[in-house]
């Protein structure tokens, strides 16, 4: 078990949103604030470690034929217990995040995980796993939400700073509304993978360059 | 599966899928025990801070209501007015809220209880920042037929949520012709 590597791998290289694709809908409908995708992202951070956990625990009990039936309806109670609980206890974000939070039962990243990772790695590892694509997974939220937030509402960290209204950047009669619609959602996503690959390769590069010196 | 016989291989499969939901189950309902009380209680908050939004001082449930559209749900009386509590359909699922009506048939005010509209656009119907507050404040000293103006009426759309802002017109509608009947 590597957790420097699994965590570059979560970070970058095998980023859930930029390089793996998944978990798409959640990503484009809710990075509108800052509130929301930090919220977002450390919910499904919760249910994938502790997905992750559980199905590593029970890889060797879950016969093959049945292993999705099984991990869905363990990945369903988890989604259920964050959402019962958030309603109780963070009504605010509850309020916000609406249908998608009961969505993280279908996004394909703890589905992808639990299929990919957790059933053939030790409970430990698929742990660290769940953290690291859960740290990775709420870091694109962030990057997707204070661009979008920014351009489309001219502010930043709405629903957490200045009473929920966020701190204004770009006076209210500038921003781009279509930032915040689906259409900036897309190209907001576009860009984030764009500069994500561009930051592998200058990566890639640079490690070669270093290699070369020595 | 050489040893097992047909069987006794698909009794394994039906019973561990059976053992794993049947242990899900009861730990959703132990969450659900905890939180169940709370949601309620954050509920009942919400409403009664929601009827004294709409009318000062508060109401008590009034007896008999109805209205053409099935948007209203219950209404509560004060001696100034009525505060009616109605669920308009929204862009995703309905809009539950609390629409203040003096004796005179005009608005005295709306406050949203709760809603499940797209965050950002729809959302700010009920969002406590300036432009939900706008929204729902130009409701208050109208009568009759409210609509956005993009149907010919008076009512400022929320931009980008035409369809948010035409549920919590007509729920509006509705709230004022309930009340209309009520005498």
């Amino acid at each position: 078990m590597n957790f420097k590597k699994q965590f570059k791998e979560g970070l970058l290289t095998k980023n859930p949103v930029t390089v793996q694709l998944l978990g798409m809908c959640s990503t484009l409908a809710i990075t509108t604030s800052l509130f929301n995708g930090i919220g977002m992202g450390l919910s499904v951070l919760v249910i994938l470690t502790c997905s992750n956990i559980l199905i590593s625990a029970l890889r060797k009990v879950i016969p093959n034929q049945i292993r999705i039936a099984a991990y869905i309806v363990i990945i369903a109670g988890f989604v259920t217990i964050v959402d019962l609980l958030l309603k109780a206890f963070i009504p605010a974000l509850s309020e916000n995040l609406g249908v998608f939070i009961p969505l993280i039962v279908v996004n394909c990243i703890v589905l992808g995980r639990a299929e990919a990772f957790a059933s053939k790695n030790t409970v430990l590892a698929s742990a660290v796993d769940g953290i690291t694509q859960g740290i990775g997974y709420t870091v694109a939220l962030v990057i997707m939400c204070v661009i979008r937030e920014l351009l489309g509402s001219g502010t930043f960290g709405g629903g957490l700073l200045n009473g929920g209204e966020g701190i204004r950047i770009i006076p209210a009669q500038f921003p781009a509304m279509q930032m915040v619609m689906p259409v900036g959602g897309f190209l907001v996503l576009g860009c984030v993978i764009a500069g994500s690959q561009w930051l592998m390769k200058h990566l890639e590069k640079t490690s070669k360059k270093k290699e070369a010196v020595k | 599966m050489k040893t097992e016989s047909t069987v006794k291989f698909v009794l394994r499969l039906a019973l561990t899928l059976f053992a794993i939901t049947a242990v899900v189950a009861g730990c959703l309902a132990g969450v659900n025990a905890i939180t169940e009380p709370r949601i309620a209680a954050l509920n009942e908050e919400k409403t009664q801070a929601a009827i004294e939004a709409v009318l000062p001082g508060g109401g008590t449930l009034a007896g008999t209501w109805s209205d053409s559209t099935g948007f209203v749900s219950k209404v509560y009386e004060s001696d100034t007015g009525y505060a009616v509590e109605v669920k308009p359909n929204g862009f995703d699922n309905t809009i539950t809220m609390m629409v203040g009506v003096d004796k005179a048939g005009k608005v005295l005010g709306i406050s949203v209880i709760s809603h499940t509209e797209t965050a950002g656009l729809g959302a700010t119907c009920a969002a406590k920042t300036a432009a939900g507050e706008a929204f729902r404040d130009q409701f208050a000293g109208m009568s009759g037929q409210v609509a956005v103006t993009k149907d010919g009426g008076s009512v400022d759309a929320i931009t980008g949520a035409t369809i948010t802002s035409r549920a919590v017109c007509a729920g509006v509608n509705a709230a004022l012709e309930c009340v209309a009947n009520m005498g």
